[in-house]
């Protein structure tokens, strides 16, 4: 429940509120668009993105050297160990 | 071919596509909003060479060095050079673009904020590219 | 073994030699000559960073020659000829042939690299690896500048031979029950980065020709009073180049698939995955060069074709990796020094392609384009992917060629003060870049956070300065007094150590 509540608030952050402003957004005379703003925010979105997977992919490979060094105790030898052959 | 399920990498790279998609999206949206120039921009002709930069404004005005301008009025670059390349970069306001000998680049802004920002080259230009610097004074509207 | 320091061959007969484990010799000794006298160049620039104002280098001038001769040595005389040597050892092994197709070729490809060498460092060129016109035409000094040129064209060419070597080796040398589908994942690798490299090194050789001919006044390609246009070169360097990144990853990420899968006692999750992977990375490679020239003066519409041909790129890269958590998973792993190397490598390889995600979005690279950020993100891909994999599989062939073995635990020191040092400079450097510092700038104006995180980055840089020496003492020591291998399996894991080192040199 808490992953799709959190997966959620991160959609709505990268994909809605874009989509909102460009829907609605016209650049009324006088008001111009700030190109640090636009650029800046562009770039959160996509660290926010970025790290999210990070977390992932290194997260995993965090597990993956835990779970499954030699010297766990958990340790099995793999189906090409009796064979020899990998 | 490879005597395992191939399911999981399909989903994956069909994950690692849909974010690319995004990411591409993302960037062309952005990149039109802020390549689009409004009417009323007012030129300023920026021209780089070793190891200093000089600008030009509409009414004839040049400066050396540094760049006055008004807070909220909309400016237009018109950027080039006149030996090697170099880049007009103005870090707090995210300008950059290459000044390049026999051509103009442009790009335009808005100095929303008062106060002094430097200006850099982001072109390696030779011996004094690490100190081509200029400031920019943005100033309220009289 | 073909370096037996306590019984050792005569030199002149490892220099005449056209065997390939002598010419793999002679191309690794080469490339980590080019290592070390590239990395003390690095030191020395990260040094002379740690402050604002002059600390070790007294002028502008000295420091960008220093960084020019920097980037280039380490590509062109490490990495490449890292490459080659590995390739050199490994590929008619892999194959099942007696010898690279053309051995005196071979030789000849290797001996143009010390005159290409020794005409870089002689020169000691100005204008960055890229040497960018028309700064390079009208403005580098001579004759360092023609110096670079000419090296650089001997070193294309001995590329472009070495690469038709390897071609031809692997599609017709191989042995005749030995399908193309079966050979090495490593095999793969060296056969689509040496394909990308003769189709793409040709474009350079001619910019070199143009830069030279534009410096002898001859001509005026690059040159806008007579008509010639500064960004052709960057167009033509980077259409090389920009597949060239590939040519430089793909042989690292093929070390990879040698050790991972031998650490993890299993065979690759999916080795047509990874055939998959390669070629499509090496046609896609053609597809994104001018992501280099954002800034220049492109239209929107050719940023966008080229950001696509960039993101294009990254589902093969992506699959590697997704290849080699899949191999990991449902093993029993032996974190020797090799596989330490690939587990990270593979970590940073990650991180750096996602902070090349970030900079090819267009509107990004305003903040990013030349500054830090960059080189934060091409070094991670240089040191952290390459080296990384260089290193770990330096390890790894260690015992092949020496027979005998490293310091494990020496060994691990070298990757860990080295994972620590290379996310210390690198990851720093995308911030330091964020926060607007220019690249290939000898002094920078006293901003605090510029300050800090310069001295963070040079402290990191010392970090691998520490475990390269280390390495090199445990190299030189182990190879003359290591303890001898058990050549059936130096680590003890099961398994073959089967790049057979029965292949013999002729002249053992």
């Amino acid at each position: 429940m808490k992953k799709i509540v959190g997966l959620s608030c991160i959609l709505t952050i990268l994909l809605v509120i874009p989509t909102m402003q460009y829907v609605l957004a016209q650049d009324a005379p006088g008001e111009y668009l700030d190109r640090r703003v636009e650029i800046w925010n562009l770039f959160f979105r996509m660290m926010t993105v970025a790290f999210v997977i990070g977390a992932v992919v290194s997260g995993t490979l965090i597990w993956l050297v835990w779970r499954f060094r030699e010297s766990n105790p958990k340790a099995k030898p793999t189906k090409y160990e009796e064979a020899g052959e990998w | 071919m490879s005597g395992h399920s191939t399911w999981p990498e399909w989903v994956y790279v069909g994950v690692v596509v849909a974010l690319l998609i995004w990411v591409g999206a993302e960037a062309w949206n952005v990149e039109r909003l802020i390549e689009h120039v409004p009417e009323d921009a007012q030129v300023i002709k920026v021209t780089g060479q070793q190891w200093f930069w000089t600008f030009e404004h509409t009414d004839g005005t040049k400066e050396i060095g540094e760049l006055h301008l008004q807070k909220g009025k909309p400016y237009k670059f018109e950027i080039t050079s006149k030996d090697v390349i170099h880049s007009f970069n103005i870090p707090d306001y995210v300008v950059l673009q290459d000044a390049v000998p026999g051509r103009i680049n442009t790009v335009w802004f808005v100095p929303k904020d008062t106060g002094e920002f430097p200006i850099q080259c982001r072109e390696y230009c030779g011996l004094i590219h690490y100190n081509m610097r200029g400031t920019l004074y943005v100033e309220d509207t009289a | 073994m073909v370096l037996e320091i306590q019984k050792p061959r005569p030199i002149w007969q490892i220099m005449f030699s056209t065997h390939h484990t002598d010419v793999g010799l002679l191309y690794l000794i080469t490339s980590l000559a080019g290592l070390f006298m590239g990395g003390a160049l690095a030191l020395t620039i990260r040094l002379e960073l740690f402050l604002p104002g002059s600390q070790i280098i007294a002028d502008s001038m000295t420091f960008n020659r220093i960084f020019t001769v920097h980037g280039t040595t380490l590509i062109f005389l490490f990495i490449l000829p890292f490459a080659s040597a590995i390739g050199n050892y490994l590929i008619p092994i892999m194959v099942r042939y007696k010898d690279m197709a053309y051995p005196k070729l071979n030789a000849i490809a290797f001996w143009m690299i010390p005159p290409g060498f020794a005409l870089v460092w002689l020169g000691f060129a100005d204008f960055g690896w890229t040497a960018y016109a028309p700064y390079s035409v009208i403005s580098a000094p001579g004759p360092a500048a023609d110096m670079w040129i000419f090296g650089l064209k001997i070193l294309g060419v001995s590329s472009i031979l070495g690469a038709i070597n390897f071609i031809v080796t692997i599609l017709k040398c191989k042995h005749p029950d030995l399908p193309l589908s079966k050979i090495p994942l490593l095999a793969w690798a060296y056969l689509t980065s040496s394909l990308i490299m003769i189709v793409a090194m040709p474009t350079f050789a001619a910019a070199l020709l143009m830069l030279l001919t534009d410096r002898l006044g001859v001509s005026g390609f690059f040159n806008p009073a007579r008509g010639g246009d500064p960004i052709a070169y960057q167009h033509l360097f980077w259409f090389t180049f920009h597949p060239e990144v590939y040519v430089l990853v793909i042989p690292a990420i093929g070390f990879m698939y040698e050790i991972i899968p031998r650490f993890s006692r299993k065979p690759i999750f999916s080795h047509g995955s990874g055939v998959a992977a390669f070629i499509l990375l090496s046609i896609v490679s053609f597809a994104s060069w001018a992501h280099h020239m954002y800034a220049s003066g492109m239209s929107f519409t050719e940023k966008t074709v080229f950001m696509v041909g960039t993101l294009a790129a990254v589902p093969a890269s992506a699959m590697h990796v997704f290849n080699f958590l899949a191999t990991m998973w449902g093993g029993r792993i032996r974190f020797a020094t090799p596989m330490m190397w690939s587990v990270g490598g593979i970590a940073l390889f990650f991180a750096a392609g996602a902070g090349g995600v970030v900079n090819t979005a267009m509107p990004l690279d305003f903040i990013t384009h030349d500054s830090y950020w960059v080189v934060g993100h091409f070094h991670l891909f240089v040191m952290g992917t390459i080296a990384f994999g260089s290193f770990g599989f330096l390890y790894y062939i260690f015992p092949y060629v020496t027979g005998r073995m490293y310091s494990e635990k020496w060994g691990n020191v070298h990757f860990i003060t080295s994972f620590i040092g290379a996310v210390m400079v690198f990851f720093t450097q995308h911030v330091l870049g964020l926060y607007g510092m220019p690249r290939r700038i000898f002094d920078y104006p006293p901003f605090p956070e510029w300050v800090a995180m310069n001295q963070f980055a040079s402290i990191g840089a010392m970090l691998l300065g520490i475990g390269a020496a280390i390495f090199l003492v445990n190299m030189i020591y182990s190879a003359a007094k290591g303890k001898e291998a058990n050549m059936n399996d130096p680590w003890g894991i099961g398994g073959k150590y089967y790049y057979p080192y029965q292949q013999k040199n002729p002249h053992h």
